[in-house]
């Protein structure tokens, strides 16, 4: 039996048929704006909030009252409690790229990990992460050995992926087929604004609904709407994965 | 800034090959096997380099007839020289983070 870990997200759980295989790691891709952080914050503050799991938010692209803000502003109001009282615990940029030394801050997450307090894992994002690699081979290479010790570790992960693309036909990156599962968000400029949608194209070991998702961000965070009827944006055999 | 007997250790037969070999933890047995070095001679070479800091003993793992071996690994991912102006020799070291993951990782599949 296949255990899983729900998001909490509205929507999003039944589109992935119960939630997220635990112990994987799932990479969330889309444009700048899409949501990628969002939905990160959402999953690890709704592990505290609804399901008791505690989470460790590693940021290099903001800094831990950027992060608060961001979860403040749509509605996580016990997001700087949690933080104080050690249910969520952040590592901001300030803190991963101190003194351009990450190999120290490694070492305490390694550390951290080890722990087993904690059950979820959000990494944003994998690209500066993988800066710290010298080539193809090694990004690759020590992409599998953290997602090994992750998984090792009892940690169900996300790390955001930044696409270039509105849609991923091109330019598939290889750490769509290292990791377990890939969803995608998807923003498209309309008369009116932005349309939103979620895609979740892979999760291994899991029955998934491929459709792509009307989603929307508001307070409260991100939901998904399950009516994917009202609209098509891409013919099913022209599916890039 | 290394030495110039930095270059003198590198020049000695096998060195080179040794590091090459290095990339993972290996046994002084399992290098003289895998590169045809008597023994001794591997031994001495290990030494040397050590001394450098171009190898390092990486640990003492337990054997399948629970002896303890010691397995070194290389510390250097490229030596530099230039002759220019005058005579510099830059070593870079292995990545930290690689090593701190390389380790963590291990400690996963030794359990």
């Amino acid at each position: 039996m296949i255990q899983l870990t729900k998001t909490g997200i509205d929507g999003l759980d039944e589109i992935l048929n119960g939630g997220i295989v635990k112990d994987s790691t799932t990479l969330i891709s889309g444009n700048p704006g899409a949501g990628k952080s969002i939905l990160c914050l959402q999953y690890i503050y709704n592990g505290v909030e609804m399901f008791g799991e505690k989470g460790i938010y590693l940021s290099f692209e903001e800094n831990e009252e950027d992060l608060r803000q961001a979860a403040e502003s749509i509605g996580f109001d016990k997001w700087s409690e949690y933080v104080d009282n050690g249910d969520i615990k952040v590592y901001d940029k300030q803190v991963l790229l101190r003194e351009n030394d990450f190999s120290s801050s490694l070492e305490i997450l390694l550390e951290d990990l080890e722990d087993d307090d904690y059950d979820r894992l959000v990494l944003d994002s994998l690209a500066m992460f993988q800066l710290f690699f010298e080539d193809e081979k090694e990004k690759r290479m020590y992409l599998l050995k953290l997602t090994d010790i992750l998984r090792a570790n009892g940690l169900t992960t996300l790390m955001t992926n930044e696409q270039g693309a509105v849609f991923p036909d091109t330019n598939i990156g290889l750490e769509n087929y290292l990791t377990d599962g890939n969803i995608y968000l998807i923003q498209t400029p309309t008369d009116s604004g932005v349309s939103r949608y979620a895609w979740v194209a892979k999760m291994r070991k899991q029955d998934i609904e491929t459709d792509i998702y009307p989603m929307e961000i508001d307070q409260g965070g991100i939901k998904v709407h399950q009516n994917a009827s009202a609209f098509s944006m891409m013919n099913e055999d022209e599916s890039p994965i | 800034m290394a030495s110039a007997e930095l270059l003198q250790t590198l020049g000695n037969k096998y060195s080179a090959e040794i590091l090459d070999a290095t990339d993972e933890p290996i046994s002084a047995q399992d290098l003289s096997d895998e590169l045809e070095i008597p023994i001794a001679t591997c031994y001495r070479r290990i030494d040397e380099l050590t001394e450098h800091d171009l190898l390092e003993l990486h640990d003492n793992i337990l054997s399948d007839d629970r002896r303890r071996i010691k397995v070194y690994r290389r510390n250097v991912d490229e030596v530099r020289i230039d002759f220019d102006e005058e005579l510099t020799i830059d070593v870079e070291e292995r990545s930290e983070v690689t090593n701190k993951l390389d380790e963590a990782w291990r400690t996963l599949s030794d359990t």
